[in-house]
């Protein structure tokens, strides 16, 4: 299950960040993406050498901790999407999957004139897009 | 060996010295009480006084170990322990003492924590070991220390013994031997692991004090000849007697931690003793341990080189491993006596490790490591890897290699459980510091994450330390530093460190400060604030409990949680907080806004809303413009107002300065504010000059200061001027707008300079109005933009002024269109000094117009009825200046607050939200003053709904010249009012309006809401030509026709349309619905008066004042935009014999010229048959159906009319039938016609055969003859007109 999927600036500012859990756990959960974006500034430095990924914008499992698998992706503007997910098999096709749709959502919000750039997304669109997304991927994955 | 040398050598990294300092030879000291009590006279016992001396840095013993080759050994040191402490250390009492070393540490580093802590720049700059708190070398130190003497590991095994017995002991040799007898030896000796036959060395100690050492001369030829020549020694101590000995560094002083010393250490001994001990241990070291150690060496190797090596013992210790598969799979895997070949290779790679062989160790922990695994002896396997990696790294050989073991060790000892947690935190300890070494903080950082276990307080300072890592790793990983610092945090404050917590999370908060994780600072500030108010340092907490104040985005309960703490804390610090820029509640700076009376006074707050522009333009006509009135007061001033307040805002003593200000809840809970003031100061007249001076120095330089400042000034001169006091609480997320207001009682200089509140009776909250801020809004409302910024809250207090006070009686708020009412103005003044030279101008006329003072006793609306003597009618205002100023009577004198009433007459012109700005300009009676006249400027808003939209179309008469008709749709657009359609007047004398039906006949005039009604009139031009003089006064109707639309015969009364107030709202109207219609002389303007119904469904009102309604409707135009009117005459039907010769018919036309110019008029007739044909010739075939042309109704004679016009213009002539009808007589003729006069044309058509024919098939083609007017020519086609032509008998 995804719990919680984050969307950082490019200066580490978040932008939006939504936890999908029951538990009162939103600081937990910020911390750990908070501490992700560290793993995020050390790929983007350290690419790997292989030439297929130099645009690649998927950063793949940013780091395990206990319970969780942080996986990471970078838009050309430098914005990072943070995903953190409880399931510990997980697919690569369907975080690339997720994080594509995610993006596109996430270009639609920007996108409306009414969006301050590097200011929060306060859009409800947004907000019940990603939901939707969201409980796509634990189906799929599920499934 | 070479590689122990040079910069880059592993052995001088902090790890390498480590394993110098704690992988060296231990000596097992074995000592007489006595002898002890000979120490302890100097401080110290028998260890800590040799333990300095059994460190060499440069002892430069050749070695030769199992090579040939010997090298020497520069640095090395022994390890001295009594007998009794070589075990493993106790567990608890281990952690006790950690504990015990984190609080002093805690204790420590505490007092420098009140200061800001550190940017994260400036972090990064500083140096690691700045950072790094000192003790957690030593906390390492300590844990590592807690596994000594473990049983799988030989390093920490006894390599000798030093046997120690004082002079003074009797029979000082046996006392040796029951030294070594006793059951005090470690288990470690008793237990079998370690060879009981160890090398052993003979001390004989002698106090000095007590006598000469002949005795013990004595005693150490018997010992010699007893124990051997060469392990024996004597040592002489306490030489000094009156134990006054300093030493310069003292040597002793590191190996001592705790200060509570009594004297000074080793006090009684003097040099040569000093000497004798160094020279002592050197002997030990070189000659008796290390060729001891040596010799162990080169025998284990020959054993080991004789058991294991070479192709066949390989094969058999296979082979013979095997065979033992069936031992139990214990963690700790069978039991190894000393005599076993694995513990003697595991001591053999031990003693090579301590005497730098590295070489050697490594492939004796080689060999070892495969036996103990296969044997699944998973602790001694560990042990041996574990050594193998620091060998590898002490080699600096294989990095790879050096981390692999260290990996494998490290999780073998936590694949055997709870017992190897301790191992492999030593075990991550080093190879944490093989990483740092390495430069590898991040694997660092992960591996003290690893190693920090279950307990809290060692997983809090593991987690610490893991943050350095990767505060340390390049590039720094900031965010994973506060979040292992947050970690530690945690579980510091789990284990009471409060201190440590403290510590952990203000660094922390170097890393979130400035960022927008709003969630993770709001956690952090919180908790380093409630645990600072935990310690009771209420003064510190509080600072960080604001931080987190304006949690918006935080749950309700968080919200509350906050405030409460914060709360609880400030009440703790047990005085009234002050708080400069407190965030609760949230001002809106842009939103300060600064009402103010100079000469400009408002009647209401929503009048000072309006802005200034519209008030001058107002004003402009009615006051002198505002420089001059300025300058002329300025110059009757006296001189001590100096230039300088030329420019600053005036205002009156007595009257207050209003200061809005919004106030903004950004939570979700209530909070409530009390005695929300302004903070002002004001500086007496008198002592303006010198203030001057004063105040420009102590300029807001400082915020802090400020705001103490001010708070003392405001409380000595608080009888200068009055501040209101507002209480409110604020709901969640709520604003409230709220008027502050200051009024000064003395002259002077007024300052406004913030605002400040309490916040739940515990916290003063203060703002300053940064006067930039505010400029802005005061620049754009008020007229000054030039001002200086310090300037626009600062106010020059004059004396007290005479002030009117105006307010509109009756003035409804929400009015149907057409509303015409009376109200009434009542203006007060309440001071002594009389106000005169008033004048008033009100902004539309259009709705509201000034009343004559007449009429203010009269009963309304009686007083609009017309009078049937002309010389009672109430005149109307023709002057222009109902658009302009009003002036007052002259003699009108305002004072001691009696009220002057004046009346208005309201007149709700169109629908939608009106404006009406009144503003009333006064003179000041008292001249004295500085000020001599002031306005007063009023606003209201009024909601006009629609109420009866009302349409007139008028279209000529068919049958009659200079009459129309006149068809009037009105529809009720209310939801609730019902109108009583009182009367219609047409306006000017020109026009005269009648009913075209009795009055009797007519449907009730009431219309209920939403009905439509449709009324038919006759309208008569009875306009003569007019002389210019005459023309000048078309604008104001003097006269008008009424017509009567009441049904019921109450409603006898006509209302004078021609009088004030309905002929100045008439000409209002006029020129407002002008709009792009140019003036034209032949429109006509209606006057539609309505009453309310007096059954009307209420509105709400309970009591309306009485009203009428007017609607006007002007510029009401014919429809034909010809001026050339005319009308054909003749005979409809004929009879006449078509056998004797064709028929001639005489007709003729009257034209008339409404237009004030003559007009030349050509008629053209047409022999082309109009499209009519046709159908004259099907009516033709009817003969009988005479009368059928003529119409019905005259609502189908207008749609007939246009109807027909159009099909003239639609259908194009039919040119192939030829004409039934020919005009006779000139085909076209040109008349010339006066203006407002007839002419007649006589016209004749000659008929061939009977038939009905339609006569239309003319124009007319008309020409004003005026020499300007370039658009007054035109054509129209001929109206049609049907003859019946009957052949006759």
């Amino acid at each position: 299950m995804i719990v919680c999927v984050a969307v950082v600036g490019h200066q580490n500012n978040p932008l939006y960040i939504q936890s999908f859990t029951e538990a009162d756990d939103a600081l937990k959960l910020h911390h750990i993406v908070h501490c992700s974006l560290d793993v995020v500034d050390e790929r983007v430095n350290n690419p790997k050498k292989s030439g297929p990924t130099l645009n690649e914008t998927f950063l793949g499992l940013l780091y395990p901790t206990e319970n969780y698998k942080v996986y990471g992706y970078l838009t050309n503007t430098k914005v990072k999407f943070i995903l953190v997910t409880t399931d510990l098999d997980v697919r690569d096709a369907d975080v690339r999957n997720f994080f594509r749709r995610f993006h596109s959502a996430y270009v639609d919000a920007v996108s409306n004139p009414f969006h301050v750039p590097g200011k929060k997304i306060t859009s409800r669109t947004f907000a019940e897009r990603v939901s939707t997304i969201v409980k796509s991927f634990g189906l799929s994955s599920a499934g | 060996m070479a590689t122990m040398l040079g910069q880059s050598d592993p052995a001088n990294s902090p790890l390498g010295l480590m394993l110098l300092d704690e992988i060296t030879p231990v000596v097992m000291v074995l000592r007489t009480p006595l002898v002890e009590e000979a120490c302890l006279k100097n401080g110290l016992n028998l260890v800590e006084l040799l333990t300095p001396f059994s460190t060499f840095n440069n002892i430069d013993v050749p070695v030769r170990t199992a090579s040939d080759q010997p090298y020497r050994l520069q640095k090395f040191k022994l390890r001295l322990f009594y007998a009794s402490d070589i075990r493993q250390p106790n567990l608890e009492v281990a952690k006790e003492q950690l504990k015990e070393v984190i609080t002093h540490a805690g204790e420590k580093d505490f007092s420098d924590l009140c200061s800001d802590p550190p940017q994260i720049e400036d972090v990064l700059s500083t140096p690691e070991s700045e950072i790094l708190p000192s003790w957690f070398q030593f906390f390492n130190k300590e844990l590592v220390r807690s596994l000594s003497f473990s049983d799988h590991e030989a390093f920490d095994h006894p390599v000798a013994c030093l046997l120690v017995v004082s002079t003074k002991d009797e029979r000082p040799l046996n006392r040796f031997v029951d030294l070594f007898n006793t059951n005090q030896l470690p288990f470690l000796l008793n237990d079998g692991v370690m060879d009981p036959k160890i090398l052993k060395h003979y001390l004989l100690v002698h106090d000095n004090q007590d006598g000469s050492s002949e005795k013990a001369e004595k005693i150490l030829t018997e010992m010699r000849s007893t124990f051997g020549s060469n392990d024996c020694q004597l040592l002489c101590i306490n030489s000094s007697q009156d134990g006054l000995v300093e030493h310069e560094d003292n040597p002793w002083a590191p190996y001592k931690t705790d200060a509570s010393l009594s004297q000074p250490l080793g006090c009684f001994l003097n040099i040569d003793d000093f000497n004798e001990i160094k020279d002592l241990m050197q002997d030990f070291s070189s000659k008796h341990i290390i060729p001891h150690m040596e010799q162990k060496i080169r025998v284990l190797n020959q054993q080991v080189s004789v058991t294991r090596k070479g192709f066949r013992n390989q094969i058999k210790n296979l082979w013979w491993r095997k065979g033992k598969e069936d031992t139990p799979d214990a963690s700790n895997g069978p039991m190894y006596t000393f005599s076993s070949i694995e513990s003697q290779i595991r001591v053999l790679g031990d003693y090579a490790f301590m005497l730098r062989d590295y070489e050697l160790a490594l492939s004796n922990y080689r060999l070892l490591s495969t036996d103990y695994k296969l044997d699944k002896a998973w602790k001694r396997c560990a042990g041996v890897q574990e050594m193998m990696g620091l060998t590898y790294f002490l080699l600096d050989q294989s990095r790879k290699e050096a981390e692999y073991c260290m990996e494998n060790a490290f999780n073998t000892y936590l694949k055997i459980g709870s017992s190897g947690q301790q191992n492999a935190t030593r075990c991550g300890l080093w190879w944490i510091e093989m990483l740092k070494t390495r430069d590898q903080y991040k694997e660092a950082a992960s591996v003290y994450f690893r190693i920090s276990g279950e307990e809290p307080l060692h997983s809090a300072v593991m987690l610490e330390q893991a943050s350095y890592c990767y505060l340390f790793s390049k590039p720094p990983m900031l965010h994973k530093y506060g979040f292992h610092l947050v970690l530690s945090g945690d579980h510091y404050k789990k284990c009471d460190q409060i201190k440590h917590a403290i510590r952990t999370y203000r660094r922390a908060l170097s890393v979130y400060k400035g960022t927008m994780w709003s969630y993770i600072k709001d956690h952090v500030h919180f908790h380093i604030g409630k645990w600072y108010a935990f310690l009771g340092m209420f003064d510190v907490a509080v600072p960080h409990m604001l931080e987190v104040l304006t949690c918006g985005h935080q749950s309700k309960t968080t919200q509350d949680l906050f405030l409460r703490e914060f709360l609880q804390i400030v009440q703790n610090t047990g005085k009234k907080f002050e708080v400069l820029k407190l965030q609760l509640p949230a001002i809106n700076i842009p939103s300060v806004k600064v009402i103010f009376e100079d000469n400009r006074t408002y009647a209401s707050p929503a009048a000072a809303s309006v802005r200034e522009s519209m008030w001058q333009s107002l004003e402009e006509d009615m006051i002198p413009s505002l420089p001059t009135i300025r300058t002329n007061w300025l110059e009757s001033l006296p001189k001590n107002i100096s230039k300088k307040h030329k420019q600053s805002n005036i205002c009156v003593t007595g009257e207050a300065i209003k200061v809005d200000v919004e106030f903004k809840n950004p939570l979700q809970i209530t909070i409530s504010i009390s005695s929300v003031s302004l903070i002002c100061e004001l500086s007496a007249s008198s002592e303006e000059m010198d203030c001057d001076a004063n105040s420009s120095t102590s300029e807001l330089q400082n915020d802090e200061e400020s705001g103490k400042l001010t708070i003392s000034r405001e409380q000595t001169s608080n009888s200068s001027f009055t501040l209101s006091e507002a209480d409110f609480s604020l709901g969640g997320g709520e604003r409230i707008m709220v008027q502050l207001t200051v009024t000064p009682r003395i002259e002077g200089i007024l300052k406004v300079v913030g605002v400040r509140w309490n916040l739940s009776d515990s916290v003063v909250g203060f703002h300053n109005f940064e006067s930039n801020l505010v400029k802005k809004k005061i620049a754009k409302g008020r007229r000054k933009a030039k001002h200086s910024p310090s300037d626009n809250l600062k106010f020059l207090v004059i004396k007290s002024l005479p002030k009117l006070e105006g307010s509109i009686h009756h003035l409804p708020e929400k009015v149907y269109a057409g509303d015409l009412r009376r109200l009434v103005l009542e203006l007060r003044n309440q001071s002594e000094y009389p106000v005169k030279n008033m004048k008033m101008k009100i902004s539309s006329p259009r709705f509201l117009n000034v009343g004559s003072w007449e009429i203010l006793n009269t009963e309304f609306p009686a007083c609009l009825e017309k009078k049937t003597d002309p010389e009672q009618r109430v005149q109307a205002n023709h002057n222009k200046e109902s658009h302009t100023v009003f002036l007052f009577p002259e003699d009108t004198l305002i004072q001691g607050g009696t009220p002057f009433l004046w009346p208005l007459w309201l007149r709700a012109a169109v629908p939608g939200n009106i404006p009406l700005y009144i503003t009333i300009y006064y003179e000041m009676g008292d001249i004295s003053n500085i000020m001599r006249h002031r306005t007063l400027r009023m606003y209201h808003n009024l909601q006009v709904l629609s109420s009866l939209d009302l349409s007139f179309q008028i279209s000529p008469c068919p049958s009659r010249l200079k009459e129309f008709l006149v068809r009037m749709d009105a529809v009720n657009k209310t939801s609730s009012e019902i109108f009583q359609i009182h009367q219609l007047s047409s306006v000017g004398h020109q026009w005269k309006i009648s009913l075209l039906q009795p009055v009797e006949t007519m449907l009730p005039s009431e219309l209920m809401p939403g009905q439509a009604l449709s009324r038919f009139f006759k309208l008569e031009n009875v306009r003569k030509l007019t002389t210019p003089e005459d023309k000048v006064s078309l604008l104001a109707p003097q006269e008008g026709s009424d017509v009567k639309l009441g049904s019921e015969a109450s409603n006898e009364i006509l209302f004078d349309i021609c009088s004030s107030p309905l002929a100045d709202f008439h000409i209002c109207e006029r020129i407002h619905q002008e709009g792009s219609h140019q003036e034209h002389p032949n429109s006509v303007d209606f006057i539609l008066i309505s009453q309310p119904s007096n059954d009307s469904i209420n509105t709400g009102l309970p009591n309306p004042p009485p009203h009428l309604f007017s609607h006007h409707v002007c510029h009401c135009r014919i429809e034909s935009t010809s001026p050339i009117w005319w009308l054909m005459e003749g005979p409809r039907t004929i009879h006449h014999n078509f056998s004797a010769s064709f028929c001639e018919v005489k007709l003729k036309m009257t034209l008339y010229n409404s237009s004030d110019l003559s007009a030349s008029i050509f008629i053209h007739t047409l022999d082309s048959i109009p499209s009519t044909s046709q159908l004259s010739e099907v009516m033709a075939g009817s003969p009988g159906n005479q009368a059928g042309w003529y119409d019905t109704s005259l609502l189908n004679d207008i749609k007939v009319t246009s109807d027909v016009l159009g099909m003239k213009v639609g259908k194009p002539p039919s040119l192939d039938s030829v004409s039934q009808f020919i005009w006779s007589g000139s085909c076209s003729t040109k008349v010339e016609v006066e203006p407002m006069s007839t002419a007649v044309v006589p016209l004749q058509i000659c008929v061939f055969s009977p038939g009905t024919y339609d006569l239309s098939n003319y124009a007319l083609h008309w020409n004003l003859l005026s020499s300007k007017d370039e658009g007054s020519h035109g054509k129209c086609p001929g109206s049609p007109y049907y003859l019946t032509v009957l052949q006759s008998a």
